[in-house]
């Protein structure tokens, strides 16, 4: 089956979701979230069967490809969409009290349904190699996106971040077309393929008519608009200011599936997109200096505001323009991969599988948590380990492999980012600054998670009753942890997975 | 016939216009035109290089001009959306003005 059959199953399963939501008179939901989340777990299988679509296709290969980081980042939209509508599960008695009719599931159902376009979204993007395609696939993830923000529009929280999001969002559209229309207007093009050969040859015959490679400002212009607005989409500096808010206002759902899928998509475009410019000589240096300053901001500010916060929702958005920075110092060092060190595409890819895991496992424990205390502070978790020892534990595992802690999937996240700079960084001596940032961006890191830990050990509990854990949401913190700590040991299943 | 020269700066003027009414005004539907006209700037210069990047055959490269209609396309539904939020947000707080949404801190 060719693969572009997915993305179509996708969008006819979120359609016959909201048909259901529109023509079904049952006060319940539970129909439309089963159906959603057995539609998509029954997708694996044909995707796992999914072959790349013909070649002698030439207008479809023109606008999508099938190998291997696509592949890898359409099965993180597959897997990040799963877990977060089982998370919307657990999730539906806070999102009940918001929304119109309280306390029914009356107006609820688009929000089991809304995910699983956002996700055809993010897998057209992880295939989309033509900055037409990669403009449509990141709108409809980011329009996806304003409505589930905002979805709780009982509570004013929620609706500020839905307005905030939408202001910068579209912000970062306008940026996005007018370094399109840029980069078009100099190359005569919108095809990554072709700019990538149209720079190669201008790097072996400067004298090519379009002389590109005597003045290549107009093309970096182009490319610095498309990299401000990527920077919104993956949450680093300068576009990182909408995070906490939105992370803090929006559903709890809504915030896990920000911080992953979204961002993981937003990474594999940023990829595809500074591919040619990376592999160019003319431009190679210029786009090296900017991905790097964009890395080191990301991760000076990320670490440094994280330590004062007191809400663990801020925290975690702050935690996640961190990782952003960590992510983008590899992009910095890019690295085509030889038989020693990971490529670019696989330690992006790499650090976000095990990324999925750790933030996801760090949302459900939230969602209980905020379940029962109805606090996102981290005084909420106060005295946890009296109270639940093995959400207790769950926590600390989880926050103990955000922080990079060796023995946890986390670790080498940060292990292969930091090898493939110090790699690169023989080569070209600037990188030495990102990764001295680096360090004290992960020692940073260490103190405001174990914060937490200190809040779930060494804090008297308020109350001393049990902290009851729903179903779905044990298996899924116990089964994330797990995960966590095995590839903490084993990193095999996804390096085999990004083909290294 | 104008030159090229002229809609591309025609257009960047459009785009400073639009940046700065989204960075100045505090009204959230200004902010909104701002951003609309943002990607006006945008369109214009899609369609000034499009009529300016001529083929062989002596034709305008209509690739450019496709991507216009997308954009108007996506424009228009980010529009409804959006003004969708911004009424939601005026019946819950009595207000469209950036200032008073304060209600994070930290």
């Amino acid at each position: 089956m060719p693969a572009y059959w997915l993305e179509a199953i996708v969008v006819a399963l979120g359609l016959l979701l909201l048909l259901m939501e529109a023509f079904s008179n049952s006060k319940s939901k539970e129909l439309i979230r089963v159906v959603g989340i057995g539609g998509l777990i029954f997708l694996l299988v044909p995707f796992y069967f999914a072959v790349a679509p013909p070649a002698d296709n030439a207008e479809l290969a023109r606008f999508y490809v099938y190998d291997r980081p696509a592949i890898f980042f359409k099965l993180l939209a597959l897997l990040t969409t799963i877990l977060v509508l089982f998370m919307a599960y657990d999730f539906r008695k806070t999102l009940n009290r918001f929304t119109e009719g309280p306390d029914t599931e009356h107006g609820t159902g688009e929000y089991y349904a809304l995910p699983v376009f956002a996700c055809a979204g993010m897998m057209w993007m992880a295939s989309a190699r033509d900055l037409v395609s990669i403009f449509v696939a990141l709108e409809l993830v980011t329009i996806t996106f304003y409505i589930l923000v905002a979805f709780m529009n009982r509570q004013v929280g929620s609706l500020e971040a839905g307005v905030k999001f939408l202001i910068l969002g579209a912000l970062s559209t306008g940026f996005l077309v007018y370094g399109i229309a840029w980069i078009y207007g100099i190359t005569h093009t919108t095809n990554l393929e072709t700019i990538s050969q149209l720079l190669a040859a201008n790097s072996s015959n400067p004298d090519l008519h379009d002389g590109i490679s005597a003045n290549p400002i107009p093309l970096l212009f182009g490319l610095s608009l498309i990299l401000l607005s990527l920077a919104f989409k993956i949450g680093a500096v300068p576009m990182h200011l909408w995070i906490p808010d939105v992370y803090q206002g929006a559903p709890t759902p809504t915030t896990a599936f920000l911080s992953v899928g979204s961002k993981a998509a937003g990474f594999i475009v940023t990829l595809r997109i500074l591919d040619p410019f990376f592999s160019s000589d003319i431009t190679r240096s210029q786009t090296t200096i900017v991905v790097l300053a964009l890395a080191g901001l990301t991760i000076l500010v990320g670490n440094l505001t994280a330590i004062p916060q007191t809400n663990f929702k801020r925290l975690l958005a702050y935690s996640s323009i961190a990782h952003a920075g960590f992510i983008l110092l590899a992009i910095a060092a890019w690295h085509t991969g030889d038989d020693d060190t990971l490529s670019s595409y696989q330690a992006v890819a790499f650090y976000l599988g095990t990324y999925l895991l750790i933030t996801i496992g760090a949302f459900f424990v939230l969602v209980v948590v905020h379940n029962s205390e109805g606090s996102d502070n981290i005084s909420a978790f106060d005295g946890l380990g009296q109270r639940n020892s093995l959400l207790a534990l769950c926590a600390t595992i989880l926050l103990a492999a955000m922080a990079g802690l060796p023995l946890t999937a986390g670790f080498y996240g940060k292990f292969f980012a930091f090898q493939l700079a110090i790699e690169s960084a023989h080569t070209n001596q600037i990188l030495w600054w990102g990764i001295a940032l680096g360090f004290v961006g992960v020692a940073a890191g260490f103190y405001y998670y174990l914060k937490v830990v200190r809040a779930i050990y060494w804090r008297a509990a308020p109350k001393d009753d049990l902290i009851a854990i729903p179903r779905i949401s044990r298996y899924a913190i116990i089964s994330l942890t797990l995960a966590t700590v095995i590839l903490g040991f084993w990193p095999e299943p996804i390096l085999w997975l990004i083909g290294a | 016939m104008a030159s090229l020269q002229e809609y591309l700066f025609v257009s960047g003027l459009l785009f400073a216009i639009g940046l700065a009414g989204v960075l100045v005004r505090r009204n959230i539907i200004v902010i909104f035109m701002c951003l609309e006209l943002m990607l006006s700037a945008a369109n214009l210069t899609l369609v000034a290089f499009s009529r300016f990047n001529t083929g062989p055959d002596g034709l305008p490269d209509y690739n450019g001009q496709v991507l216009v209609f997308f954009i108007i396309t996506v424009a228009a539904a980010e529009v409804a959306v959006g003004l969708a939020i911004i009424v939601a947000l005026y019946r819950a707080r009595q207000t469209v003005d950036v200032e008073d949404l304060t209600s994070m801190r930290g």
